[in-house]
């Protein structure tokens, strides 16, 4: 896997968002895959920054690691902020989506458009670092 | 800067959003839409042929928006692009909007 370090800050974003394009390129998705897969990476990636750094003062690296093979491209986000497994949380369902906007909650709308943008979607707490696993087939095998 | 915004706040606020709008550019949007509320505007205009992408950081600022100058707001997003109008879709945020391919 190819490994490129981040410093955990929110102008981050562009530069992993564009690495992310780049090999979506190469991979051959679809415009439309790659749009969602940068999507779900952004919207983790912000979490992470927010929530896992800023929030609770710590600092810290976003790394993206990429693989290309076997018919999917894999991409990790792993960080060293707090442990949080964003699929612990509660997902917004039918009725929050209804509600009118000055209804709505806040939150909820980046882990569901997460979820609904790849293949897979997976959490893991590995030597005390927060991995997010992100899965899309490639249609090649 | 990724984004650029041009604002005319009379009753009818317009806003430009050109390139990407994540949790960084977000807060700038956010900031625009907070100096517009305070001449409560009725509408809000929001022209997004040259956005190409949207996060739920940029969706939340709409939301925001309806929050601050009140439910009777009416936003219209102006000529989006398919991924946007994909993204607003399914967060269901298309019921609360009005898309149109023209502003008059």
């Amino acid at each position: 896997m190819e490994r490129i370090t981040f410093p955990g800050t929110l102008d981050s974003l562009e530069g992993i968002r564009q690495i992310v394009k780049e090999e979506s390129q190469r991979a051959g998705l679809s415009k439309k895959a790659a749009y969602n897969l940068i999507l779900a990476i952004d919207e983790i990636a912000t979490n992470i920054i927010v929530h896992g750094y800023e929030e609770t003062g710590n600092e810290g690296p976003v790394d993206v690691l990429t693989e290309n093979s076997d018919g999917k491209l894999t991409v990790i986000l792993e960080d060293d902020a707090p442990p949080f497994d964003p699929l612990k949380r509660e997902l917004p369902n039918e009725e929050f989506f209804n509600k009118p906007l000055e209804e709505r909650p806040i939150g909820g709308m980046g882990i569901h458009l997460t979820i609904n943008a790849v293949d897979e979607f997976k959490y893991e707490l590995a030597d005390n670092r927060n991995r997010n696993i992100f899965i899309v087939k490639t249609g090649d095998n | 800067m990724s984004f650029t915004i041009l604002a005319e706040a009379k009753k009818i606020a317009k806003i430009t959003l050109t390139g990407e709008i994540d949790s960084l550019s977000a807060r700038e949007f956010q900031k625009e839409i907070e100096k517009m509320a305070a001449e409560s505007p009725d509408e809000l205009v929001l022209f997004v042929e040259n956005l190409t992408f949207i996060s739920s950081a940029g969706l939340r600022v709409l939301i925001f928006a309806k929050q601050k100058m009140g439910s009777g707001l009416a936003i219209y997003i102006v000529k989006p692009q398919e991924s946007v109008i994909e993204t607003l879709e399914k967060t269901g945020l298309q019921h609360s909007v009005n898309i149109v391919d023209q502003y008059l």
